[in-house]
């Protein structure tokens, strides 16, 4: 919802768990596009984890919220996919035994109630290949990351918001999927670009 | 006759809590708690530097982010007697209070009110009625008739809408749900206020820790927050006074809402302290401390046994001996392979076997201390701290007694804090403690950055022979333990103890169960339909499976069910 006098604020994030295989998806696509564009300061790009219903304080106040998760659908793993709030629209959601279990309706729900959710929810959401604990990325998934930020830019860019590519991209830091290391031979925390 | 429930959340996330119980009679005859995903975070670990396991270990969760990474640094420096600089320990301090009590004010308000708080009521409510029983208990401004009736009219449109969304799961109407209109209503205006107040807390952490709910500042041997009062980009007079204005916006909240709830809700379910008692071992580690050297902790350590608090043990600080020895992790009932571990020689290799009841049941392996169950989480927090005369604990426990007691008319003690209402109490108390500490933490760093200390960071050195570390730290759902064995600089093994393994655990190889396990014998259960009284003692306990994956289900599919057979 708008609030009067100030420019409308957007928030980006990156869902997932980096060290499950390709549920680690949000995460590496919200920090290649932080290395790739500008896109203002009412563009808030945030790698969230797998916060569970403590997306609601990150989710507050910000008028668009553009998610990008690994999702459960139908499709060939590396399918790029948006979605509206609509069509994840599931109004049983039931019982709760842990903290983890209530997610981006509940927190949606809770911010609105006071007023202070998002008037417009966008989903880009991947089809993984697999989400396996300590499983690295799928080459398919990794690709489809470039198709999302893509997706992303556009998403924003047909609201409004001034996304513009860096001249002078910085190198994502994707500190996961680099292998054990030693004390003794310290990389940097980086993948080689090669791998992006 | 015998009835099996099992309540067994399914998809969307796939690491989850199963409870089965057999009800006979009214009550919880048996219980079984299974955690139904396997973990394995540990494995991930070994070969890698050890100074950047911190960074690995705050995504084991997502929720108990920070506590992994803290609990992480803790071990290295123990393993390397690495002393931290002041500063660090303050700075520490105060992320880890931020955190707790943001983790506590979603559990309270978030995740487990509306076990008790029935919000269908609240349209017959009277907003007038309402805002004297809250203006009686609590100088809070936020009571008001004109607030409260607005949140009424907030509902009425929500339920005649007939679009309860996140709340038409609730056991409207449940026999066990017993609030007056009016406290329903009071309860549920805090629901929606807590919101602003948890994001206060989250702020906390995101200023001192650079980024959150993954902090970037941690090293071991310290922090990397750069102390300079005359520069703009690093911890200066301002960022200490926007610290300090969150601190005195969110502590009124802590105390004067949320403690003043717990005990409302206290005093009006009173016979919930007389169910879900179970495992009476109780486990607290000393944390915050309040010098370089921690030699000295504001939150007090001990083991309290067969729930005599007479009998409580002390332990003094991180560098205590028997619990070095004291904890194992039996793996007779967990599917891996092995018997029982200490936890430096602890493997993490499955073994799955599916459910079966007599034999392996559940990811989560079996802590325990001496060979004991042991109950971790807020109530030892303050079973401990009494027991041993803290006088903080003291002061806050005797508060919530004399409210309780004269709500409703009884005497509340605290042996009483032995159940499913004490848990929910204790974790107000602590709550209501920390806001004194974050206070008194903030002022520490302050007084400590304008005497001229600027230190924040010893580096480690690593030896290059084997060493091994416990870190240690009292995080919102209990006692954390990470031990580590270091060998030139890298993890040749890693283990993991978090409280909901030993909140959480099967049963050993004495067959003796864990605490989620023994807390249901004897809960009454109305309706095996509805489990509500179920749900309000596992809840009790803030429990917090390993989560991990996260994917969104497309499909709309319904993600928990209860079975009854």
């Amino acid at each position: 919802m708008k609030r009067r006098n100030s420019p409308p604020t957007v928030g980006v994030v990156g869902l997932g768990n980096v060290l499950m295989g390709d549920d680690g998806l949000g995460p590496l696509t919200v920090e290649k596009l932080r290395c790739e564009y500008e896109c203002g300061p009412n563009a808030e790009i945030l790698d969230l984890g797998t916060p569970g219903l403590d997306l609601a304080p990150y989710l507050y106040g910000k008028d668009l919220v553009v998610i990008i998760d690994a999702v459960t659908a139908d499709g060939k793993p590396g399918t790029v996919r948006t979605y509206r709030e609509s069509d994840f629209h599931n109004s049983r959601v039931p019982l709760r035994l842990t903290g983890h279990d209530p997610g981006l309706p509940e927190a949606l729900a809770q911010i609105r109630l006071v007023g202070r959710g998002p008037s417009e929810v966008v989903v880009v959401g991947v089809i993984p290949e697999s989400c396996v604990f300590g499983g690295g990325i799928s080459s398919t998934v990794l690709a489809a990351s470039s198709h999302a930020v893509d997706n992303i830019i556009q998403v924003l860019r047909e609201r409004g918001f001034d996304c513009r590519k860096r001249l002078d991209p910085e190198l994502p830091n994707l500190w996961w999927l680099v292998d054990g290391t030693s004390a003794d031979t310290r990389p940097a925390r980086t993948v080689p670009a090669a791998h992006l | 006759m015998t009835k099996r429930i099992t309540i067994d959340p399914i998809t969307r996330i796939e690491g989850h809590l199963r409870i089965d119980v057999e009800v006979d009679g009214g009550s919880v005859q048996k219980a079984w708690a299974s955690c139904t995903m396997w973990r394995g975070i540990e494995t991930i670990l070994k070969g890698r530097d050890a100074r950047e396991g911190w960074v690995f270990a705050q995504r084991f969760c997502g929720v108990c982010t920070t506590v992994h990474a803290m609990a992480s640094v803790r071990a290295v420096e123990d393993a390397l007697q690495l002393e931290i600089p002041a500063n660090a320990q303050y700075i520490r301090n105060l992320i880890l209070i931020a955190h707790a009590l943001h983790d506590h004010i979603v559990h309270f308000y978030h995740l487990s009110a509306l076990d008790w708080v029935d919000i269908t009521t609240i349209p017959v409510a009277t907003p007038a009625r309402a805002a004297a029983i809250a203006d009686g208990v609590s100088s809070w401004p936020g009571n008001s008739h004109h607030e409260l009736e607005a949140v009424q009219n907030k509902v009425k449109g929500l339920i005649s809408s007939g679009q309860l969304g996140i709340f038409s799961h609730g056991y409207w109407g449940h026999p066990a749900m017993r609030l007056s209109p009016e406290m329903n209503l009071i309860l549920f205006a805090h629901y929606l206020q807590a919101l602003e107040f948890q994001r206060k807390a989250c702020q906390v952490v995101g200023i001192l820790g650079g980024k959150t709910p993954h902090i970037q500042n941690l090293a071991v041997g310290g922090v990397m927050n750069a102390i300079n009062l005359n520069s703009l980009a690093t911890m200066n007079m301002d960022r200490l006074g926007m610290l300090q204005s969150l601190l005195q916006d969110l502590v009124p909240f802590v105390q004067q809402v949320y403690f003043v709830d717990a005990c409302l809700l206290a005093a009006s379910y009173p016979d919930w302290f007389r169910y879900g008692r179970g495992v009476t071992n109780y486990l607290a580690v000393p944390d915050l401390p309040v010098d370089a050297k921690a030699t000295k902790f504001d939150l007090p350590g001990g083991v309290v046994t067969n729930g005599n608090l007479a009998s409580v043990r002390s332990i003094n600080d991180w560098h205590d001996q028997p619990i070095r020895g004291a904890v194992a992790e039996d793996l007779t009932h967990a599917w891996y392979v092995g018997g029982v571990q200490p936890p430096w020689k602890g493997k993490t290799d499955p073994d799955y076997t599916d459910f079966h009841e007599d034999g392996k049941y559940s990811w989560v392996k079996a802590p325990r201390y001496d060979g004991a169950p042991m109950q971790v989480g807020p109530l030892s927090n303050v079973l401990v701290g009494y027991a041993s005369g803290h006088p903080l604990t003291r002061k806050w426990s005797d508060l919530a007694f004399q409210r309780i007691s004269a709500a409703q008319g009884g005497q509340l003690r605290i042996g009483d804090m032995q159940s499913t209402m004490g848990r929910y109490l204790a974790r107000a108390i602590r709550s209501a403690m920390l806001s004194d500490l974050a206070l008194k933490h903030w002022q520490l760093l302050s007084d400590n950055i304008v005497k001229g200390d600027d230190t924040t960071y010893n580096p480690p050195q690593f030896p290059q022979h084997e060493v091994v570390g416990v870190g240690m730290h009292e995080a919102p759902r209990g006692t954390l333990s990470h031990w580590v064995v270091v060998d030139k600089g890298t993890f040749s093994n890693y283990q993991a103890v978090v409280p909901t393994t030993w909140n959480a655990s099967p049963r050993d190889e004495k067959g003796a169960p864990g605490p989620y396990e023994s807390s249901l014998l004897g809960n009454r259960v109305a309706d095996p339909e509805k489990p509500l009284e179920v749900l309000r003692t596992v809840h009790s306990f803030d429990p917090c499976m390993a989560c991990a994956c996260h994917t969104l289900d497309a499909s709309g599919r319904e993600i928990a069910r209860v079975k009854v057979l």
